[in-house]
């Protein structure tokens, strides 16, 4: 095999393995449907339809346990149009739905393709009697070169590049008795004359079928082409067309089949050939066409060449500003303003731009929970209705993957511990069924995700007494704590897992795991919960990983930034007006006591120690205030940010760090981390340990940041 | 037996074949049939090996293989075959009970295959098929046989 059809054959998979999630997806869309209204006959050919497109991608790529499950399947759904209903059927679509996700997993992996027995057996168990299989025999022996979306695009490919794409249909002699061979050496030998674009069966399929069709592009005269494939005592008869008679396969297939489907019109002929997506002749094509499916790593790319632009950007203003200063009078220091402004506009809308590419609708992570809260609540015997909005806010699309994992977590948790059983319910007073519900939306240069319940909402005192059981606070602190700071304890590794922790609170399997993953990505949750009233998670998202508006600070002559956004305010004090409460240095600010976190050292006992001077970043993390003790204040500034590998990074107190117009680093401090960190720890240990982690790795943070991206430091 | 058409060569010499099959009441049948096409045997082999060391002697035309020998299958010997000669005509001969290996010997190179028992006037066309270009039949020549 040449190198350029690996290529292409790479390609192929990749785009299925997009598709064929949107496919599953849909699949269990529709099954959940068909559970809602067994027998439906529009929803079961909707799954067929479905279940046919994934075999025929599955088939072109080469997977073949998929292709021959899906089938299968496909048969018994064919006979299920016409015999009625069967309730088992969105049953076992919903198995399907499944299994046949995890043999594409596999396949993606290059893993071991899990067995697929049970579905097979059950699928089996539904086709109905033998005798009515003639049924799809016939309807198979019609033509309808039903060519999937990778092999339209081959084909409009192959016409586009001027070659001559026929569509060959070759039924294999009855006196073969080895239809696999047959259509092994019909495949054969349409290779020696052109290159198949497209071939049914698929090859490899196990069946009996007696009819290849292909599409064969090839320099070759068609009568060439049909001495070849009248293979002697293999091939009975051959028909031959041109892919440009697109309507006559239609008619063809149509009138054998009346249930066509979108994805299965023929091939289109493109009257303009080249890139013109205007001479697509049916609208849901010329739809597909225009979107076009991208690597996420080559956006990132671009994204990464524009942070360097901005980071260029900053550079050009520091020179500016230099030469502002040596030659105030100059004229041209205007012209150059001038130019630099128009540059950082535009500047500012490729970044936008550029941003807005990575951007979906948190609808493409919302859909599959339907699903997810119909199995979690079948299985523990709820019943729960999920309600969806927001579906329409867009989220990076690196986030979204990101909170997919942590926010399942959340449903099935609400599902299964939060939602109460129904009795339990009506006795409360409650409707029998539950609701859950996933929200979006836009807050600020934040997205809000929230998950609600209306269950019986976590039992805050029994936290307080398990945090104390654990050791994580003494009474008398607990006691002082507020509900939502004990709350945050649901989030402490090992505090969930305790059983009588998840049955009675019903909360926190794993939701440490939920916090660290929010953590990495300067996201936070918070939750907030009334007995009998139900639960919300709210994950507070930044709308980007990549650039955020910083506030900069210097701690003892060094660099640091924090997310603008968590700044709440600034405050300017003295080393007197803090005070010390419980061992805790805190800040009496508005008639409220504000906790104090040292980034540096502590101050040497001077008799001008009192009367020192600094400035209180006030921050909000997820719920708290807390006040950051800085020596200088820099300025706010776009950063970009450049992720520290691992190695780098020895604490997860810096989440990043990037790189100024003048080329100095910056750290950028995970807020998160920091207040986690004190929240640990003895307060009068706090401030030095914290300042030594920061200021022990400092040096060679900044030294590396600098390297791997080739600016010196 | 029946009598064809010879199929002859380009350069009008009689199409050369290897047999190989580990029965020699096999090989003798297919030996005559192949004399009725006005074919000539250039070697014959009852196993894989002595196939591929006798293609090497030969260089035939076309290889008629079994699928089912001892030491070395018919499949494998049919790669090993089409590795080194790319343009090796190689006719698989089967029972019916051996679908997956012919599919197999197809993926690997083999250009056709016949099932046993062989037909004459199957294989006839067969080896038509497969000579192609290079081969015609002579017209008034008659029987070379």
């Amino acid at each position: 095999m040449s190198n350029s059809s690996d290529d292409r054959t790479a390609e192929l998979r990749e785009l299925f393995f997009e598709s064929a999630q949107e496919l599953i997806q849909a699949l269990n869309e529709e099954a959940l449907k068909l559970e809602k209204k067994p027998g439906d006959s529009e929803v079961v050919r909707s799954i067929r339809r479905i279940v046919h497109t994934l075999k025929g991608d599955a088939g072109a790529c080469g997977y073949r346990e998929l292709s021959e499950l899906a089938h299968e399947f496909e048969d018994v759904l064919a006979l299920e149009i016409s015999s009625a209903e069967h309730d088992q059927m969105a049953e076992v679509a919903l198995a399907a739905a499944d299994v046949f996700a995890a043999l594409i997993e596999a396949y993606r992996k290059k893993k071991k393709v899990p067995s697929a027995q049970a579905l097979r057996a059950r699928i089996h168990k539904l086709a109905a009697p033998p005798a009515k299989k003639t049924r799809r025999k016939k309807s198979a022996s019609s033509l309808h070169f039903a060519w999937s979306e990778y092999e339209r695009l081959a084909i409009r490919n192959a016409l586009s590049q001027g070659k001559n794409v026929f569509n060959i249909a070759a039924q294999i002699d009855p006196v073969c008795a080895m239809p696999v061979a047959a259509r092994q050496l019909i495949e054969n030998a349409l290779k020696t004359v052109g290159e198949v674009l497209a071939i049914r069966p698929e090859p490899g399929a196990r069946d009996a079928a007696r009819l290849v069709e292909a599409a064969l592009s090839s320099q070759l005269a068609p009568q060439e082409i049909e001495a070849k494939c009248h293979i002697p005592s293999i091939v009975s008869k051959v028909t031959m067309e041109t892919a440009q008679a697109a309507k006559q396969a239609k008619k063809a297939a149509g009138a054998e089949e009346p249930t066509k489907d979108v994805t299965e019109a023929p091939s289109p002929a493109p009257e303009e050939p080249g890139d013109s997506q205007a001479a697509a002749p049916t609208p849901s094509i010329a739809g597909a066409e225009n979107i076009l499916r991208v690597d996420a790593e080559r956006i990132d790319n671009v994204l990464n060449l524009v942070g360097e632009l901005i980071i260029g950007k900053s550079m050009l203003y520091q020179v500016m500003n230099e030469f502002a200063r040596q030659h105030p009078k100059d004229t041209l220091r205007n012209k150059f303003a001038d130019a630099m402004g128009f540059q950082a506009r535009v500047l500012n809308d490729l970044q936008r731009a550029v941003m807005k590419i990575r951007m979906v609708p948190v609808e493409q992570l919302f859909r599959r929970f339907p699903r997810i809260v119909r199995d979690v609540a079948h299985q523990c015997g709820r019943e729960v209705e999920l309600v969806l909005t927001g579906q329409d806010t867009d989220l990076d699309k690196s986030i979204l993957d990101a909170i997919a994992e942590p926010l399942t977590h959340m449903v099935r948790n609400a599902v299964s511990h939060g939602i109460e059983p129904a009795e339990e319910r009506q006795r409360l007073g409650k409707s029998p069924q539950g609701t859950v519900q996933l929200d979006a939306y836009h807050q600020g240069n934040q997205v809000m995700v929230e998950v609600r319940d209306d269950g019986r909402g976590i039992n805050v005192p029994r936290v307080r007494a398990k945090a104390i059981e654990m050791g994580l606070v003494t009474t008398q602190e607990a006691a002082r704590l507020s509900d939502a700071e004990a709350l945050d304890f649901i989030f402490r590794p090992g505090f969930s897992t305790a059983e009588e922790v998840t049955q009675i609170s019903g909360r926190g399997v794993g939701m440490d795991v939920v916090q660290s993953v929010l953590q990495r990505m300067k996201a936070s949750v918070s939750v907030e919960t009334g007995a009998g009233e139900g639960t919300t998670f709210r994950l507070k998202l930044p709308l980007t990983l990549a650039i955020i508006k910083a506030l900069m600070f210097t701690v003892e002559e060094r660099l640091y930034a924090i997310p603008l956004n968590a700044v709440a305010e600034i405050a300017r004090a003295t080393e007197g007006g803090v005070h010390q409460v419980d061992n805790h240095e805190v800040l009496p600010l508005r008639n409220q006591m504000l906790p104090l976190v040292r980034l540096g050292h502590l101050p040497a006992e001077d008799t001008e120690k009192r009367s020192r001077k600094f400035f209180v970043l006030v921050i909000n993390v997820g719920e708290r205030k807390l006040g950051l003790i800085v020596n200088g204040l820099v300025g706010e500034e776009e950063l970009v940010i450049k992720a520290l590998d691992d190695q780098v990074v020895t604490t997860d107190l810096v989440s990043g760090a990037s790189i100024l117009g003048d080329g100095r680093v910056v750290l950028i401090l995970n807020l998160a981390a920091i207040v986690e960190r004190m929240g640990r720890m003895r307060p009068e240990e706090a401030g030095a340990v914290l300042s030594g982690l920061l200021f022990q790795h400092g040096e060679s943070m900044t030294r590396k940041a600098g390297d791997s991206t080739g600016v010196e430091a | 037996m029946e009598q064809f058409a010879a199929v002859k060569r380009k350069d009008g010499q009689p199409v050369r074949y290897l047999i190989v099959d580990d029965s020699v009441f096999a090989r003798k049948n297919l030996a005559r049939m192949i004399e009725s096409f006005g074919g000539q045997v250039a070697g014959e082999a009852g196993d894989g090996c002595t196939a591929i060391t006798e293609y090497d002697r030969t260089n035939p035309d076309i290889v008629l293989m079994d699928i089912t020998m001892p030491q070395m299958e018919g499949i494998e010997a049919a790669e090993r075959i089409v590795r080194s000669h790319p343009n090796a005509r190689i006719v698989m001969v089967s029972s019916v009970g051996y679908q997956d290996n012919i599919v197999a010997a197809l993926q690997r190179g083999a250009r056709h295959f016949v099932q046993k028992p062989v037909k004459p006037e199957v294989l006839y066309e067969v080896i038509k098929y497969v000579m192609g270009e290079d081969a015609s039949v002579a017209s008034a020549a008659g029987a070379g046989a």
